[in-house]
C-alpha cells in the first residue's frame, strides 16, 4: 500500500502540474479574444478621426496615423509617392521601386494572402491598409484597428489609380503632393495618347508557365488600351481575371503590329527570358511587330505586382512611351 | 475486322477535323485551291500537324500506361493520377525548377520521371500492406497519397509564388504546341510499342504474384518494367502538354468491356480509343471558345469525372 502510494507520488506530481499548465493555458487563450476585442472598440470611440470612404465601406481614421501597416503593394506604390511612412509591410516580393521596404526595419507581417495576426498585434497599428489580394483579409483586419481598403483599378484604370491616390492623400493629409503627383500623370498619359494612337494596333500578352493569354481593355492590363491609348489587335477579348488562352496561331492571325509582353514567372522571382523562349516561334516571328522589333517586354514587377501605384502606372507609361520613341 | 474499320474512320476523322480547327483559317478550300494558300500551308505545318500528332501521342500513351497499372495493381481504377504518379512528377518538376532553373528540358523529364517512379513504387508498397484489398480501398489510397504528395508540391509552388507554373502541368494543354516544341512525345511511342511487346508478361502479371511465378516469370522484373514505363510516359506528357486526368482510367476500362482483359488484344484498342478521346476533348476546348482556347486537360476532366462515376455506380462492375 505504502509502497504504491510512494510511487505513485511523483506521477501525482506531474499530473497536478500538467493540470495547472492546461488551466492557466485555457485561462490565457480566453483572455485572448477580450483583449483583442476592447482595442478596436476604444479607438472606434476615440473622438477625434475623420470618415474615410473606401473599397469595403466607410471607416473613421485616426487624424494622424502613424502606425500604418500596408498589405497591398499598390497602396504601398502611393503612400511611397505621397511621402508618407509606413510602420510595417507584408509579403517577401517588392519591384525595384518599392525594393527599401526588404529592409529589417519594416517589421514582416505574414504574406498578402495570410496575415501574420500575431507580428500584427505585436505592431499596434493604429492604421491598417488592406487592398488587392488581401482584400478577402479586410473583415478579419479590421477588428484589430481600423482598417480601409483600397480597391482594384477597374475599367477606367488611370481614374480609379487617381481616385485610390486622392483616397490615401486624404487619410494623411497630402493633398497638395497628389495634386502634382495627378496633374503630372494626366498630363504625361495624354502625351502618350498622340503618340500611340496612330502607329498600329497591339496586344497584350501574359506569359506563365510557357503558357499564353490575352488580355483586353478593361482587364487588369487594360490601361495599355484604355488610357495610353493603343488601338486592340484582337477586339471582344473578355476582361476575366487570367485572360482568355490563346495559341501562337492567334498572335500570327491578330498580326498585331505592337506586342506588349507581361514575363509573370519573371514578376514572381523567376529567372527571366521565359517569355522570350515562348514568344520566338515560327508563327509569332511572322507577327508586324515581331518583324519591326516593336515587341515591349513591360517590366513585370510594376505591371504585374504594382500595377495600380501611381508611380508604377507612370513608369509603364514612361517605358510604353520609350518604346515607341525608339521604334521611329 | 468491322470494328477495326470504324475505329479507324472515327480516328481519322477526328485527326482531320482538328487539323482543320483553330483560331486561323486552315480549311479545305485553302489548302486545296488551285494556288493554295501560302499562310494556311504554313499553319497546318507548324502549328496543326505536330498538334495534333501530340494529342495523339498523349492520348495512346496515357491509355496504355493506365491499362499496364491495372494490371499490376490488379485494379481497375488505378491510373497515373488515381495513384499519386501524375502528382509525383509533378513534384519533381517543381523540385527542378526550383534547385536547378537552368536543366534543360530533357534533364528536368528526367528528375520528374525519378520522383514518378519513387511515388507509384510507394503506392504499390503501401497496396501491399494493406489486409483488405476491396476494389474501391484501392484508388482511394492512390488519391490520398496523390493528395499528399500534391500538398507539398503546393505547399512549396504557394512558398515561391510558382502555383500558376505548377497548374500549366497538372492541366494538360496542347495551345503552345509547336514544331520543335513537342518532338519528346514521341518517345511515348517507342514506350507503347515496348509495352505491347511485353503485353502477354503483364496480362499474366495481372493474374498475381503467385500465380506469375508459378508459370515460371520474373514477377519482380514485369513490375518493375510496367513501372519504368508508366513513370516515362507520366513525365514526358507532364513535362511537355500536362497531364490528362481519367484517361488512364476510363479508356481501358470502356476498352476492356468489350474486348476482355487479354492485353496483347487489348493495346492496340486502348491506343487508338486514347487518342480519340484526346482529340475529341482538344477539339471541343477550341470550339467552345473559339478563338480562345480551354485546355484540352479541363475538357477531359469534366467527361472524363462523368465516366468515372458511371463506372463506379455501374452494377455489377468487375473489380479486383
Amino acid at each position: 500500500m505504502s509502497t504504491s502510494n510512494r510511487r505513485s507520488l511523483p506521477l501525482f506530481a506531474l499530473l497536478s502540474v500538467v493540470v495547472v499548465l492546461a488551466v492557466l493555458w485555457v485561462g490565457v487563450k480566453f483572455q485572448r479574444p477580450d483583449a483583442a476585442a476592447s482595442t478596436p472598440a476604444a479607438e472606434a470611440a476615440a473622438p477625434e478621426g475623420r470618415t474615410v470612404t473606401h473599397g469595403q465601406g466607410t471607416t473613421v481614421v485616426p487624424l494622424k496615423p502613424r502606425r500604418v501597416v500596408v498589405f497591398d503593394l499598390v497602396a504601398l506604390d502611393i503612400l511611397q509617392a505621397l511621402e508618407v511612412d509606413v510602420h510595417g509591410v507584408a509579403g517577401d516580393m517588392f519591384p525595384q521601386h518599392l525594393t527599401r521596404f526588404r529592409d529589417a526595419k519594416y517589421p514582416r507581417l505574414g504574406t498578402l494572402f495570410e496575415p501574420d495576426y500575431e507580428a500584427l498585434q505585436a505592431a499596434k497599428p493604429d492604421l491598417i491598409i488592406t487592398g488587392g489580394r488581401s482584400s478577402a483579409k479586410y473583415a478579419n483586419l479590421s477588428r484589430i484597428a481600423p482598417t480601409i481598403d483600397v480597391p482594384m483599378s477597374g475599367k477606367d484604370f488611370i481614374a480609379s489609380v487617381i481616385a485610390n491616390t486622392e483616397m490615401l492623400a486624404s487619410v494623411f493629409g497630402k493633398e497638395e503632393k497628389a495634386r502634382g503627383l495627378i496633374e503630372d500623370l494626366r498630363k504625361s498619359v495624354a502625351d502618350l495618347q498622340q503618340v500611340t494612337a496612330p502607329r498600329g494596333k497591339g496586344l497584350v500578352v501574359l506569359v506563365t508557365g510557357g503558357r499564353m493569354s490575352a488580355y483586353g481593355p478593361g482587364s487588369r492590363f487594360g490601361v495599355i488600351h484604355g488610357d495610353f491609348g493603343v488601338p486592340e489587335a484582337a477586339e471582344g477579348l473578355r476582361t476575366s481575371l487570367h485572360g482568355e488562352s490563346i495559341s501562337a496561331e492567334f498572335i500570327r492571325e491578330k498580326n498585331p503590329d505592337w506586342l506588349f509582353v507581361i514575363d509573370r514567372d519573371a514578376a514572381t522571382g523567376q529567372k527571366e527570358g521565359n517569355a522570350r523562349q515562348v514568344l520566338d516561334n515560327e508563327l509569332v516571328r511572322q507577327t508586324t511587330a515581331w518583324q519591326k522589333n516593336q515587341v515591349v517586354y513591360l517590366d513585370p514587377g510594376i505591371t504585374y505586382l504594382t500595377g495600380g501605384g501611381i508611380q508604377s502606372v507612370k513608369q509603364l507609361r514612361d517605358q510604353v512611351a520609350s518604346a515607341y520613341a525608339q521604334a521611329q | 475486322m468491322k470494328r477495326a474499320f470504324a475505329a479507324a474512320a472515327v480516328l481519322v476523322t477526328l485527326a482531320v477535323v482538328s487539323l482543320l480547327i483553330g483560331a486561323s483559317d486552315v480549311s479545305w478550300r485553302a489548302l486545296f485551291a488551285p494556288e493554295p494558300d501560302e499562310r494556311a500551308l504554313q499553319v497546318l505545318v507548324i502549328s496543326r500537324l505536330p498538334r495534333m500528332f501530340a494529342v495523339m501521342l498523349a492520348g495512346t500513351s496515357l491509355g496504355v500506361a493506365g491499362l499496364i497499372m491495372q494490371m499490376i495493381a490488379r485494379n481497375r481504377f488505378v491510373e497515373p493520377t488515381t495513384a499519386g504518379t501524375a502528382e509525383s512528377a509533378s513534384l519533381g518538376l517543381l523540385t527542378a525548377t526550383l534547385l536547378a532553373p537552368g536543366l534543360p528540358v530533357l534533364g528536368k523529364m528526367m528528375v520528374a520521371t525519378v520522383f514518378a517512379l519513387a511515388g507509384t513504387a510507394l503506392f504499390l508498397l503501401v497496396l501491399r500492406r494493406i489486409p483488405l484489398r476491396s476494389a474501391l480501398i484501392v484508388p482511394v489510397v492512390g488519391l490520398i497519397l496523390g493528395g499528399i504528395i500534391d500538398s507539398a508540391t503546393t505547399f512549396f509552388a504557394y512558398r515561391y509564388d510558382l502555383l500558376q507554373t505548377v497548374n500549366a502541368w497538372t492541366t494538360g494543354d496542347f495551345s503552345t504546341v509547336l514544331r520543335g516544341r513537342y518532338e519528346l512525345l514521341w518517345v511515348t511511342l517507342g514506350l507503347t510499342c515496348a509495352a505491347y511487346t511485353a503485353a502477354d508478361r503483364f496480362t499474366v502479371a495481372g493474374m498475381g504474384e503467385t500465380f506469375t511465378t508459378n508459370l515460371g516469370l520474373n514477377y519482380p522484373r514485369i513490375v518493375a518494367l510496367g513501372l519504368l514505363i508508366v513513370s516515362l510516359v507520366t513525365a514526358m506528357v507532364v513535362v511537355t502538354v500536362g497531364m490528362i486526368p481519367f484517361l488512364g482510367l476510363i479508356v481501358p476500362n470502356l476498352v476492356s468491356m468489350v474486348m476482355g482483359d487479354n492485353a496483347r488484344r487489348s493495346i492496340p484498342w486502348v491506343a487508338v480509343s486514347g487518342a480519340a478521346f484526346v482529340l475529341l476533348c482538344d477539339i471541343v476546348g477550341r470550339v467552345v471558345g473559339h478563338p480562345y482556347e480551354i485546355p484540352g486537360g479541363t475538357i477531359a476532366g469534366v467527361i472524363g469525372s462523368v465516366l468515372f462515376l458511371y463506372l463506379l455506380l455501374k452494377r455489377g462492375a468487375r473489380v479486383g
